[in-house]
């Protein structure tokens, strides 16, 4: 009796119900979507009309003044935002290459056989969730050229002291924090692509004389590919957006040696009060992040869009 | 033969164990330091040399408690990040439900998520300052949980919908033809099933909020500063006191390490979106 009812069912009469009803995706999307509209999407419009203005908190009625894009050609123009590309570009392509190739090295050790894994597996963890902005201010008290334990460490190794936040060594200073902060990130990723490749295939390489170096260039890296890129596209647009880790220990200096495209577009707004700039300065940021992060985008969206069942 | 083997398995084991204790060791360092100078005096932590060897103190703590007024901090973060989480939640939920279930209609508003989730903070940074100053909620709670809130509503619904999105659609679609509303669907079938993946996503939105640094710097002042607000305070202050800097580093970070730990199983899940398992 059960069976006769289930048969048509699994059939026909379920098929209608596949999709939800518009009125409810309505309803259950409504309150985020909403909020979503309100609180991320109206300041989006809002910066771009106050991108078209001159307006600067320090010239009174300044909100009024229309001058079309004149900002955004004042900023393409302009050496401060040039630079600040560039130490974002620098810190993001040297920082996320060394993450990945650290990150790779990590989950090779972390899979092979020793005891306490598990433990290391969680400590190794541990500075990818720190607060960032706990972290800035630690590198800070660690860096310090007289005081800091990392100069010290140098001289009982027989090296001279290094000036880490200074003119020249202050960028690479920051790259180093954000590769101990952020190699875990690549690291948990790549592993459970190791954990995920199939030992019989690499026994089977084993077999057939292929030796650890094969193995590993042959079989093992190709099937990490797609693993290292998306942990490397997630941690692009991170470090693109990265603040509050450089705030803390550089402010953006010396000079502007550290000042990344954020740090300069906060500058702008928190500093100098232009707003007509900080709003122009945050759409070019917006567009130069969107166009990175589109291969990303479709990816998780066409992932997202197959249906597993 | 086979004895001897399985001795040169353990000896392998055993050097890949030490190899591990170093490099742990060493890759740990300025966190191990970092927790050290909470429990250090001073004056320990900036001698040169620095002292590896010291007498343990709680003092940073205490001047961190009685002349920073720490606790203010701490309950702020506590207020506006448990609120923010039962919000996000609250609404990401049936949202990430629903979204499970389209097909191609839905796109539109999938795309808009992801582009939501990947828009830096500091874009919107101005304009929100700007509105909150308008509606006279600078240094409130409900500005700095409104903003918290919106912008982890994107991370929530793309998480929990790939945990839907792991129920078989036929459970639901068999409840439906057995008379249950969508709501019910929802609210008796699917929310004890993903309750799992659930509690992660609050855990990895509470990581997030608990972090957060820019919106507070932005908009609160005195009334509503969070605990990493207050890391800022230390760096501009005229002789920095390293042992209360370490007290309230640990302090801060402690609470988001052990949940990380709890929620190992949904790390790779949660800090990929759902996209790699």
């Amino acid at each position: 009796m059960t069976i006769s009812q289930t048969v048509p069912r699994d059939g026909i009469a379920v098929r209608r119900h596949r999709r939800i009803r518009i009125s409810t995706m309505v309803w259950f999307t409504l309150p985020a979507a909403a909020i979503m509209a309100l609180v991320l999407g109206v300041p989006l419009v809002y910066s771009f009309y106050y991108s078209l203005t001159g307006w600067s908190l320090v010239v009174p009625g300044s909100d009024q003044d229309f001058i079309g894009l004149l900002n955004y050609t004042d900023i393409l123009r302009s050496s401060e935002f040039w630079a600040s590309i560039r130490v974002t570009l620098i810190y993001a392509v040297v920082a996320v290459s060394l993450e990945c190739a650290l990150g790779i090295l990590f989950a090779v050790l972390l899979n092979l056989e020793f005891f306490g894994r598990g433990l290391f597996r969680s400590l190794m963890l541990i500075p990818m969730v720190i607060t960032p902005a706990v972290v800035g201010i630690f590198w800070k008290l660690l860096y310090e050229q007289d005081s800091g334990v990392f100069n010290y460490l140098l001289g009982t190794l027989g090296f001279e002291p290094v000036p880490w936040l200074s003119l020249t060594v202050a960028l690479a200073s920051v790259i180093i924090m954000d590769v101990w902060q952020s190699t875990p990130f690549f690291t948990l990723i790549i592993l459970a692509g190791l954990q995920s490749l199939d030992r019989d295939t690499v026994s089977a390489a084993q077999a057939d004389g292929a030796n650890a170096l094969q193995v590993f260039r042959y079989l093992t890296l190709p099937h990490l590919v797609p693993y290292i890129m998306i942990a490397a596209a997630f941690r692009i647009i991170g470090v693109m957006a990265d603040f509050d880790k450089i705030f803390l220990l550089t402010l953006g200096g010396p000079g502007n040696v550290t000042t990344t495209l954020s740090v300069y577009a906060y500058n702008t707004g928190f500093k100098v009060f232009d707003i007509g700039r900080t709003t122009a300065i945050s759409w070019i940021y917006v567009v130069f992040v969107l166009a990175i992060s589109a291969p990303l985008i479709w990816r998780l969206f066409r992932g997202a869009s197959v249906n597993r069942h | 033969m086979a004895t001897s083997s399985k001795t040169n398995r353990t000896t392998r084991k055993l050097l890949w164990t030490l190899f591990w204790c170093v490099l742990a060791f060493v890759y740990l360092f300025p966190y191990t330091w970092m927790v050290l100078t909470g429990f250090r005096h001073g004056v320990d932590t900036i001698s040169m040399p620095p002292r590896f060897i010291f007498e343990p103190t709680l003092a940073g703590f205490k001047h961190l408690f009685e002349v920073t007024g720490f606790q203010k901090y701490i309950i702020n973060s506590a207020v506006v990040t448990i609120v923010s989480v039962v919000l996000v939640i609250g609404v990401s939920a049936p949202a990430a439900y629903a979204l499970a279930h389209v097909s191609r209609r839905g796109g539109a508003l999938l795309v808009a998520i992801l582009i939501a989730r990947i828009i830096p903070a500091i874009a919107i940074g101005v304009p929100v300052y700007l509105i909150a100053t308008r509606l006279h909620q600078l240094d409130t709670y409900q500005a700095l949980v409104v903003i918290n809130v919106a912008v982890n509503i994107p991370f929530a619904i793309w998480l929990m919908r790939s945990f839907f999105m792991e129920v078989h659609p036929t459970l639901r679609e068999a409840a439906i033809s057995d008379g249950c509303s969508e709501w019910q669907v929802f609210t008796k079938i699917m929310l004890p099933l993903v309750l799992g993946g659930m509690l992660a996503t609050a855990v990895f939105v509470f990581i997030g909020v608990w972090n957060e640094f820019l919106f507070a710097l932005i908009l609160t002042t005195s009334v509503s500063p969070t605990a990493p607000l207050a890391m800022l305070g230390f760096r501009t202050q005229y002789g920095v006191q390293w042992d209360a800097v370490g007290a309230a580093a640990f302090l801060v970070s402690t609470p988001v390490i052990v949940f990380a730990f709890i929620m190992q199983r949904y790390l790779v899940q949660g800090m990929t979106m759902g996209s790699v398992k």
